[in-house]
């Protein structure tokens, strides 16, 4: 993490790193199955997802769901549904399994033929600051490219360091107060 | 006009041979091409007649037959159809036999004589529609002088297949703005499809030569310019009383702005080739990335920069895709107690609808940057707009709408800026309706009124100009773009050019507001409310026409007609109690 403002809210300010709106930005382009777990369409969507295909079955296993070949039948035909536990593991599965179906996507679209996206920084909360403590801190917009491979790779590791640094690599194309976006309230972009 | 008695006498006969036949409308197929032409839908020209689409369908198919007023309804839409889209391939006899020069050019697709029922349709408009080779003399002094051979005909027409597509021939100059086209008009001459052209000057407009009037103006507009004016402006007409812009820049910039509506017709009406259908879908799909390319546009000198991804409180956060967030709109579903549809009584009611309501309600205060909290009343005030927390104050008027809507539950809620300005208005010394509501707590930020003013102003003048041209292409392409406008720039995957979801909710509350306000002004006008719902929908009782001004302008109400029981002009009864 770059930066000076070490102690983020000291004087006030609200804010998250700016890894974490990265993180954010990234996760509002993914979408998938739209009923909750709980409901019935919403659990045969995600088995039928989960089934189609051999890492689908490796989703499950990650996710920690240890069952029978005869479960899964039974719950593919309805006719016994998983336990609480179960359904959770089964969420966490299909989203684990649907980032990584789309991140070649979203790598695609973020890339747009290496020309890159344009994103918009919002800087941190300074409302609660006293105002000899405040710094003239504006909206910046800024295109980024060639970062958002790793971006994504690191995003979908989970991979917070890596995703630090991208981070840092792109606030440094914002000149000399860079330092004062390590921390933002959100970004944004259309892609 | 000297062939308008032979036109008559033409329409007069061709009646009554249509009376001989017992058949007074044209042939099914002919009322397809006629409707395809015009551009309308099947839904559109049910709503007009008050029918279901489905009846539209089977007098298209000619599987039944429209009786009674409605008959006279359907006629009088074909009729005025046919007038404006002749069938092509129909000799026009009283035009032959009174300006035996304008047949000098034959039609491109002289095909076989049309069927009684064609000839019937195409008879009576082509003996009323002036030669398109004499141009009418109040043309012909004001033409700038350019380098266009052809005298620039205004009065042509579009030639239209049976199908409904623009006939095509070899490329040529348009007479009416010179530039190449392969479209042609009624009498074989180039002429870009329903009137495409770019124009030549601002000034040379058609001076409405067979089209009706349009509709008066409000009485109560200051300025009624006397000057013949047809095409909007975005930029006023100068007002002494305000201070001008010194910039021509600025005025340079919107008519750019408004003739990217007009390209975007144009290619893809050229696209489509001529098939109006096909090019309004087509001008639907773009609808979104357009009109942000337009906002763009008009964002492009002014002085503040908006936050489009800001990072939004957890009130303003769906929790789901399907569940709405904390904000209560302030939308209405008003019913007089008074007065009921199911009790048989003679009290007359006529619905009215708002025009553009959203696209009106693009003028309200909108906040600039991200939403800051603040506590208590900290956050209201003049310049500032975004969402508040109040308990508003009991409503004890039961024979005007709350202006908070349909409320189930008691206690506090979120409700917008303009939302809280109407009741802050109606607490007011002038109103005094109600006590003011208590502010607990805000998040806002510094606000303008002008923000999607520009947008406004363009879309508007271009709503006009298709209504007084009968651009139905046009004016569904605006229509898509402001409602589109409006209900993506939330959190929608359909434009991720912007998330703000609390400039969508004021607009809507902005929409209901200024509904309000009509009801209030017809209420103060003596008129009672029968209902008030949805953003646009307003029953009057008595005679609402010393009230509102009649048409399709964003000041001006129109008769609403509908599926819906409570539609159009009908009686209510009194409850007794």
């Amino acid at each position: 993490m770059a930066g000076r403002w070490m102690d983020l809210g000291h004087y006030g300010a609200e804010g998250i790193p700016g890894r974490l709106a990265l993180a954010h930005g990234i996760d509002r382009m993914v979408t998938g199955i739209e009923s909750p777990v709980t409901t019935e369409r919403g659990l045969a969507a995600r088995l039928r997802y989960l089934t189609a295909s051999g890492t689908g079955y490796e989703a499950m296993d990650r996710a920690g769901i240890r069952i029978t070949p005869r479960t899964l039948i039974a719950w593919l035909a309805e006719e016994r549904t998983p336990n609480p536990a179960n359904l959770a593991r089964l969420d966490t599965a299909y989203w684990d399994l649907r980032r990584h179906n789309v991140a070649t996507d979203l790598k695609r679209r973020l890339n747009n033929h290496s020309r890159g996206t344009r994103i918009e920084i919002d800087p941190v909360d300074q409302s609660h600051v006293e105002g000899r403590h405040q710094r003239a801190l504006e909206t910046r917009t800024l295109n980024v490219r060639g970062v958002w491979d790793t971006a994504i790779d690191a995003w979908l590791t989970g991979d917070e360091q890596t995703l630090d640094a991208t981070w840092d690599e792109i606030i440094t194309g914002l000149g000399s107060d860079y330092d004062a976006y390590t921390n933002v309230a959100s970004v944004g972009w259309a892609a | 006009m000297t062939d308008q008695p032979q036109g008559l006498f033409d329409a007069i006969d061709s009646l009554l041979q249509a009376v001989d036949d017992n058949t007074l409308l044209p042939a099914p197929a002919e009322r397809i091409r006629l409707r395809k032409a015009a551009g309308l839908t099947e839904a559109a020209v049910a709503q007009a007649l008050g029918v279901r689409v489905q009846s539209i369908q089977a007098w298209e198919a000619g599987r039944a037959e429209p009786k009674g007023q409605r008959l006279e309804a359907y006629r009088r839409l074909l009729d005025g159809l046919a007038h404006r889209y002749p069938a092509p391939d129909t000799p026009s006899a009283p035009t032959a036999s009174t300006h035996p020069e304008a047949t000098a050019t034959p039609a491109p697709e002289a095909g076989p004589p049309g069927t009684a029922d064609a000839a019937n349709a195409a008879t009576a408009p082509q003996s009323q529609q002036p030669p398109s080779d004499l141009t009418p003399p109040e043309n012909a002094a004001p033409r700038p002088a350019d380098s266009i051979t052809v005298a620039p005909d205004l009065a042509a027409q579009t030639a239209w297949g049976p199908d409904g597509r623009a006939l095509q021939g070899e490329p040529g100059p348009c007479i009416r703005c010179g530039a190449e086209t392969a479209y042609r008009s009624t009498d074989g001459h180039p002429l870009h499809a329903g009137a495409m052209c770019q124009p030549l000057t601002p000034a040379t407009t058609p001076p409405s030569a067979g089209t009706p009037a349009p509709a008066p103006k409000a009485a109560g507009t200051p300025t009624a310019p006397p000057s013949p004016a047809p095409v909007a402006s975005p930029t006023p007409a100068p007002v002494p009383s305000r201070p001008q812009r010194r910039a021509k820049s600025a005025a340079r910039a919107q008519a750019e702005t408004s003739s990217l509506i007009h390209q975007a017709v144009h290619e893809e009406l050229e696209r489509a080739d001529g098939d109006t259908e096909a090019a309004l879908k087509a001008l639907t799909k773009r609808a979104i990335p357009d009109v942000m390319a337009m906002f763009d546009e008009t964002r492009a000198t002014a002085r503040y920069t908006y936050t489009a991804y800001p990072a939004l409180p957890d009130i303003l956060k769906k929790p789901s895709k399907r569940e709405p967030d904390q904000i209560w709109e302030a939308r209405p579903n008003f019913h007089h107690p008074g007065y009921s549809l199911k009790i048989p009584g003679s009290v007359q009611v006529t619905a009215l609808d708002a025009n553009a309501a959203y696209l009106s309600a693009l003028k309200c205060w909108l906040p600039i940057g991200k939403l800051e909290h603040t506590p208590g009343t900290d956050g209201v005030g003049p310049k500032r707009s975004g969402v508040h927390l109040i308990t508003p104050a009991p409503w004890h008027h039961p024979h005007l709408p709350d202006p908070l809507g349909d409320r189930d539950e008691p206690g506090a809620l979120w409700v917008t800026d303009a939302t809280l300005r109407l009741l802050l208005r109606l607490a007011g010394p002038k109103h005094g309706l109600a006590d003011r509501p208590t502010v607990h707590e805000s998040w806002t930020s510094g606000a303008t009124e002008n923000f999607l003013d520009a947008l406004r102003k363009t879309l508007a003048a271009a709503r006009e100009t298709a209504i007084e041209q009968e651009d139905t292409i046009t004016l569904e392409y605006v229509k898509a773009m402001y409602s589109k406008f409006v209900s993506t720039m939330g959190e929608s995957i359909h434009n991720r050019d912007m998330v703000r979801p609390d400039w969508m909710h004021l607009i809507h509350s902005q929409a209901y507001a200024n509904l309000w306000g009509k009801a209030y002004k017809a209420h103060q006008a003596g008129l009672d409310i029968i209902a008030m719902t949805g953003t646009d929908e307003l029953h009057v009782t008595g005679d609402w026409r010393q009230v509102f001004p009649e048409g399709r302008g964003l000041a001006q109400m129109k008769i609403k007609h509908s599926d819906a029981k409570a539609s159009g002009e009908y009686t209510v009864g009194t409850v007794a109690r």
